[in-house]
C-alpha cells in the first residue's frame, strides 16, 4: 500500500523533528515546513493526504495558511488538523469556522494519540 | 466568630501584608482616617459658626472641608485602583507565563515518548526507567500549568465552558476506569455505582472529567495505608447529586472553611506525603457553579471525607 503523505508545519523544530520521526516510523512519508509561507507552497506542491498547522509561524500564521489551503482547489479538501498550544475556546471556535478539521493542544497530546486521531482521520486501522 | 473577624477587619498589618500594600494605604486605615476627618470637620464647622456670624467664614471653612475631603477620597479611589490594577498584571503574567511554559512541556514530553517508544533499543533498565520518571515528571507540569491557566481565567472571569449534553454515568465510569490503576497502587479500593442508567447533564465533558478526577484522586490519595474510595451518583430532585466517600485521614476542623481556597492545603497528618497544589478544589468548585451546580462537603478527622456535588439534569420537555 502506498504510504500517506503528511505534512507538518510548524516552527519549533523540536517539536518538528519529533513528530516527523514519529510518524515516519509509523509508515508516514513526512514533509517539514518551518513557516506558513513554506507551509502553503508545500501543500500546493505535494498535495499531502493531511496537513499538521500549528497557529502561531514566521511569515503567515496558521489562520492565514488554513484560509489558502481551502481556498485552492488542490487542497480543497485536505484534512487539516490544527496542533497549537493555544487553547481558549474561541481560538478553537476560529479554526473550525475558517475549516480546521480538527483541534489538539500539543501539551495535552501525546505522539501516540495524536497518530491515532490521524490514522482515525484517514481511515487506516 | 464575630469578635474573630472584626479583630481581622481592624488588623492593619494583616491586611497590609495581605494585600501588598503599606499600613497606611489600608482600606481599612483609610477608612478610619476618613471618619476622623469627618469628625474632625463637622466640628470645625459648628465651631466657626457659633464664633462667627459672617457667612464668608463658614463658607470658606466649608470648601476647605469639601476640598480636604476631596483630596482624601481621591487618595482611597487610587490606592484601591492600584490593588485592582496590580491583582490584574498578576493573573495576566500568570496567564502569559503558564502559556509560554507550554511549548517547553510539550517538547519534553514528546522527546521522552520518542525515545521510550522508537528509540529505546540499547536503553538499559535502568535508563529506561529515569526517561519514564522524566516523562511522568513533564506530564505533572502539563497539568499543573493547565490548572494556573484554568485559575487565571477563573479570576479574569474567562473560563468558558464547551457545554453539551453528556450521560453522566458514562462520563463517570471513564474517570474512575482511569483512576482504577492508582487505586490499586496505593492499596485503595475504588468502587462506583451510578443508581439511574439515563442520567443526562449539560456540562462542559473534559471539564467535568477534571472535576471528578480532582475528587477521586483526593480521596485516594488521603487514604493513610488502605482503604475504600466509593463514588455514588443519584438522581435527586432534578439534580445528578455526585457522592465521592473516603475512609482517609479527613480535613481538621480549622481548615474546612478554607478548604476550596485558592493554593490552600489542608494541614492534615499526611500533608507531606501527598503531592498537591491546592488548585484542584478551587477549579472544581468554579467548574460547578458556573454549571448551575454547588459542591460542598462533610469531613471527620481521621474517620473519612464525602465530598458532593450536583448538577441539574436535563429536562426532556425544556429542550
Amino acid at each position: 500500500m502506498e504510504k500517506k503523505k503528511i505534512l507538518i508545519i510548524e516552527d519549533d523544530l523540536v517539536l518538528q523533528r519529533a513528530l516527523s520521526d514519529y510518524l515516519s516510523s509509523e509508515e508516514f512519508e513526512i514533509g517539514c515546513a518551518g513557516d506558513g509561507e513554506a507551509g502553503v507552497r508545500m501543500a500546493l506542491e505535494n498535495k499531502p493526504d493531511l496537513i499538521l498547522l500549528d497557529i502561531v509561524l514566521p511569515k503567515k500564521d496558521g489562520y492565514a495558511v488554513l484560509t489558502e489551503v481551502r481556498a485552492n482547489a488542490i487542497t480543497k479538501h485536505v484534512p487539516i488538523v490544527l496542533l497549537t498550544n493555544l487553547g481558549s475556546i474561541s481560538d478553537v471556535e476560529k479554526a473550525l469556522e475558517l475549516g480546521a478539521t480538527t483541534y489538539l493542544v500539543k501539551s495535552d497530546y501525546k505522539l501516540e494519540e495524536i497518530t491515532a486521531k490521524i490514522k482515525e482521520i484517514l481511515n487506516i486501522k | 466568630m464575630l469578635t474573630k473577624r472584626i479583630y481581622d477587619e481592624f488588623n492593619l498589618k494583616k491586611q497590609a501584608d495581605d494585600l501588598g500594600v503599606s499600613v497606611w494605604q489600608t482600606p481599612s486605615f483609610l477608612f478610619i482616617v476618613m471618619g476622623l476627618v469627618i469628625i474632625a470637620a463637622m466640628t470645625g464647622i459648628y465651631v466657626a459658626s457659633t464664633h462667627y456670624d459672617s457667612p464668608e467664614v463658614v463658607i470658606i471653612s466649608e470648601s476647605l472641608v469639601v476640598i480636604l475631603l476631596f483630596t482624601i477620597g481621591n487618595s482611597i479611589i487610587r490606592t484601591v485602583e492600584e490593588v485592582a490594577k496590580a491583582n490584574k498584571m498578576k493573573t495576566e503574567f500568570v496567564s502569559i507565563a503558564s502559556h509560554q511554559l507550554k511549548t517547553p512541556i510539550s517538547e519534553m514530553k514528546w522527546q521522552t515518548e520518542l525515545l521510550l517508544a522508537k528509540f529505546s533499543t540499547g536503553l538499559s533498565e535502568r535508563q529506561a526507567e529515569i526517561v519514564k520518571e522524566i516523562s511522568h515528571s513533564g506530564e505533572k507540569m502539563g497539568r499543573l500549568v493547565n490548572d494556573l491557566l484554568d485559575v487565571a481565567r477563573i479570576d479574569q472571569g474567562q473560563l468558558a465552558l464547551a457545554k453539551e449534553e453528556v450521560n453522566f454515568c458514562d462520563l463517570m465510569n471513564d474517570v474512575v476506569e482511569s483512576q482504577k490503576v492508582f487505586a490499586k497502587s496505593l492499596n485503595v479500593e475504588l468502587v462506583s455505582s451510578c443508581t439511574v442508567k439515563h442520567l443526562k447533564v449539560f456540562v462542559d465533558k473534559r471539564r467535568f472529567s477534571v472535576v471528578l478526577d480532582n475528587l477521586i484522586s483526593n480521596a485516594i490519595k488521603y487514604i493513610d495505608g488502605s482503604g475504600r474510595v466509593d463514588v455514588l451518583v443519584e438522581n435527586n430532585d432534578g439534580f445528578v447529586q455526585v457522592c465521592v466517600r473516603d475512609n482517609g485521614v479527613g480535613i481538621p476542623k480549622n481548615d474546612q472553611e478554607n478548604i476550596c481556597k485558592k493554593f490552600f492545603r489542608s494541614n492534615n497528618s499526611i500533608k507531606n506525603e501527598t503531592d498537591g497544589t491546592g488548585l484542584g478544589l478551587y477549579i472544581a468548585k468554579n467548574i460547578v457553579e458556573q454549571s448551575g451546580g454547588k459542591i460542598w462537603f462533610k469531613s471527620i478527622e481521621n474517620v473519612g471525607s464525602e465530598f458532593y456535588f450536583s448538577v441539574p439534569v436535563v429536562d426532556g420537555n425544556k429542550k
